[in-house]
């Protein structure tokens, strides 16, 4: 996701191109060619221009709406609606070929990653193994990182685990079975707990009660991508695990 | 004339071949198709023009009829490229959201297990169903004020 604003422009895209399995997008305001998955033009008047990143995630649509319940949805087009994605996407898309493959790393090309690019450096993490664990203790360059399944089992953040600059981090543990709640209490639900205070966090990184009651952690962005993918724009990136 | 209806096509036809779906790109053939891309309503508008005037300046002294059909095929084909260089032919695919129209998170109908991106400015909060996303892959936008693009 990216600001459209540009040298004091605003920009409107259209998809013109399939790169890579990213896709090609054109400004009308200059016919400038931006790349999908960096935001930087790659040619015409502002090649090389860099557009400002969006802060986004990626959940299910039951939790991002117990977070965010007066929040608003893209509405369908009648006319195109049966050609959106079936249910069952992502699973028919492991089957389908791609134009990359890393066979010395070991990992499948359609293999689903989180990645990470921050502090410096670029690390991937498995989806299936953060599914399977809830919670991944690692550092993305020297800085300590946690990511962390959400209460539906599905949605993955990402945060800084030093509770103050230049202090260790502390372990979190994440609780393996959680109390259901109803949709209107998920911000009040914690879902994991600090070895150093003992104060219980919820899924946006902040704790609800405890000692560090009120401070949130810092959110580290990540990107849900194929290993082809990843490891294309990001040929320095480390795997958490290997 | 023939050399004229050619590149025309070539226009159009060869960014197509090189950015197409499942085809790798290295960088300077991906450079090559844009910058071709940027240049072909121009190049192929003029070798159509050319083409028209040739034909109009030759029609009296052709008489022959397999070679004057080979002079209008030639000439339509050379405006056909011309036109489809014009055309967005991924938006042809994949439709655009002119208009993107939201409702209430309570109001939509997405499944509770269904995936969105979701994205929150100044407190205004906005998701983007994957499973529309991924047919229409562009959604120009505006958040809390900011234009944004969501893109899948």
């Amino acid at each position: 996701m990216w600001k459209r604003t540009f040298a004091g422009r605003v920009l409107t895209f259209h998809l013109a191109g399939i790169n890579n399995q990213n896709f090609l997008m054109r400004d009308d305001e200059s016919g400038s060619y931006w790349q999908q998955i960096s935001g930087r033009a790659i040619s015409g008047p502002l090649s090389g221009s860099q557009l400002g990143p969006v802060r986004s995630d990626e959940l299910t649509f039951s939790l991002w709406r117990s977070e965010w319940p007066a929040g608003k949805v893209l509405k369908p087009v009648a006319k195109f609606a049966r050609d959106y994605e079936d249910k069952d996407w992502e699973v028919q898309m492991l089957k389908a070929r791609t134009v990359l493959a890393f066979p010395k790393s070991g990992i499948k090309a359609r293999e689903l990653m989180w990645g990470i690019a921050a502090f410096g450096a670029s690390r991937a993490f498995a989806i299936n193994r953060i599914l399977k664990e809830k919670l991944i203790e690692d550092r993305v360059g020297t800085e300590p990182v946690l990511i962390v399944v959400g209460p539906d089992n599905k949605s993955i953040r990402a945060f800084r685990s030093r509770l103050k600059p230049g202090e260790a981090a502390p372990d979190f543990y994440r609780d393996a079975a959680l109390a259901r709640t109803a949709e209107q209490d998920a911000l009040a639900s914690a879902i994991m707990t600090d070895s150093a205070t003992g104060s219980r966090w919820n899924f946006r990184g902040c704790a609800v009660s405890g000692k560090l009651a009120g401070h949130c952690l810092e959110d580290v962005p990540g990107l849900k991508d194929y290993w082809f993918d990843w490891r294309n724009y990001h040929p320095d990136t480390s795997v958490s695990g290997m | 004339m023939a050399f004229l209806t050619l590149i025309s096509l070539a226009c159009f036809a060869f960014p197509i071949y090189v950015i197409r779906p499942f085809r790798h790109q290295g960088m300077a053939e991906l450079a090559a198709a844009l910058f071709v891309k940027r240049i072909a309503p121009w190049v192929s508008a003029m070798c159509a023009v050319l083409c028209i005037a040739i034909a109009v300046q030759l029609r009296s002294r052709v008489r022959r009829w397999p070679l004057r059909v080979a002079m209008l095929v030639s000439l339509l084909l050379a405006v056909l490229g011309s036109v489809m260089t014009h055309v967005d032919v991924y938006e042809r695919m994949f439709h655009p959201l002119d208009a993107p129209a939201f409702e209430a998170a309570q109001q939509a109908k997405v499944d509770g297990d269904d995936m969105v991106i979701a994205v929150n400015l100044s407190g205004e909060a906005r998701a983007y169903p994957i499973r529309e996303m991924a047919y229409h892959h562009i959604v120009n936008d505006v958040v809390s004020g900011q234009p944004i693009v969501s893109t899948y």
